[in-house]
């Protein structure tokens, strides 16, 4: 009863403010993508091209979510989220992991790793969106 | 990752005359001390008949500046061979070597052609977006035709969206009519219409 009503206060707390989620992918392309879907759904997002600038970036800034590719130069989405989760300023961060890898043991990978959501692209605009609100606990 | 590009030669990593014979690299190459091992790497430039054990190291290598300097020495190697035992790095498992694989290829050109059809062709999806990746920053004067090929054939989403990423930065005004085809073969796919639309956009230079 506890851990629900502490939920429901963080959906509250984080739908009066505007929620912000970090976009970590090396692709262009994807990060506009992502960033029209998400902002058109109300969030606020701030982009980083790969897994080092992506964990410099979760450690200065407060986000509500994280979206991460796996496949990255530099830093790789993997190692950005065993980053995340051993940090204690940033570990309780929610975090979807996105691939075109779609076999079951990436999937598994994602949440060794610390991912709290797996999507496989192309990403679809509706899916992303109820997953960023699902995941990020936001009633936008 | 290499620590330089091909075109940024190092001194450091220049091809001087090494007062070691290769057989003592080749020994320093697996001792317990990295930079013990870094300097071998670094010393093997002059070696290109060391580049397959150089190659045989990366796998095993667990020191990530150790690892860099061997692709380092790879990459001035630039042979088809080389360029070979690094395109099976793409199957790999292991993330760090395969995307330094993918930047060590994207750096090696013409040692790289004679691999590029197979990739194009792997039976495996992210091999082919692999392949593409490698294309985009080939600097070759083929890349764009062979990604135009990619968005005329490939059956497979991602490695299309792939390659419609990769034509945005080098594709010219005659890929046009691939990537409206390639729109009407996608159709529905939301994804796929914004990446075409961006890549249109950016190569017709708006």
């Amino acid at each position: 009863m506890n851990q629900l009503k502490s939920r429901e206060r963080t959906i509250r707390e984080v739908s009066k403010a505007t929620a912000r989620v970090l976009v970590v992918d090396d692709g262009i392309t994807q990060r506009m993508f992502y960033r029209s879907v998400l902002e058109t759904a109300g969030f606020v997002v701030e982009e980083a091209v790969n897994g080092m600038e992506g964990y410099e970036m979760a450690l200065i800034h407060p986000f509500d979510l994280l979206i991460v590719d796996i496949n990255m130069p530099k830093m790789d989405g993997y190692a950005m989220m065993r980053m995340i989760r051993s940090d204690a300023a940033v570990r309780m961060v929610p975090a979807v992991m996105v691939s075109t890898e779609g076999e079951a043991s990436d999937v598994v990978k994602a949440f060794e790793a610390g991912a709290n959501y797996y999507l496989q692209k192309p990403v679809q605009p509706d899916e992303l969106t109820d997953v960023a609100r699902m995941i990020a606990g936001v009633a936008l | 990752m290499a620590l330089v590009k091909a075109s940024e030669q190092s001194p450091h990593i220049g091809t001087e005359p090494d007062s070691r014979d290769l057989g003592s690299l080749l020994v320093d190459l697996v001792a317990a001390e990295p930079s013990v091992r870094r300097s071998a790497a670094r010393r093997l430039v002059v070696y290109p008949e060391a580049a397959m054990a150089v190659c045989d190291r990366l796998e095993g290598e667990g020191s990530p500046s150790v690892r860099a300097m061997l692709f380092t020495a790879l990459i001035h190697q630039k042979s088809p061979a080389v360029a070979g035992r690094l395109v099976s790095f793409l199957r790999s498992e292991d993330v760090p070597l395969r995307n330094a694989a993918i930047e060590a290829l994207q750096d090696m050109s013409d040692a790289v052609v004679p691999h590029i059809q197979g990739l194009l062709s792997d039976g495996d999806s992210d091999v082919r977006i692999f392949a593409v990746n490698i294309l985009g920053a080939l600097r070759h004067t083929q890349a764009p035709e062979w990604l135009a090929g990619v968005v005329r054939t490939d059956p497979h989403v991602n490695v299309c969206a792939a390659a419609v990423d990769a034509l945005a930065e080098i594709g010219g005004l005659d890929v046009l009519v691939d990537l409206e085809a390639l729109r009407h073969r996608f159709q529905g796919d939301v994804f796929m219409k914004f990446a075409i639309d961006a890549a249109m956009g950016r190569i017709r230079g708006q």
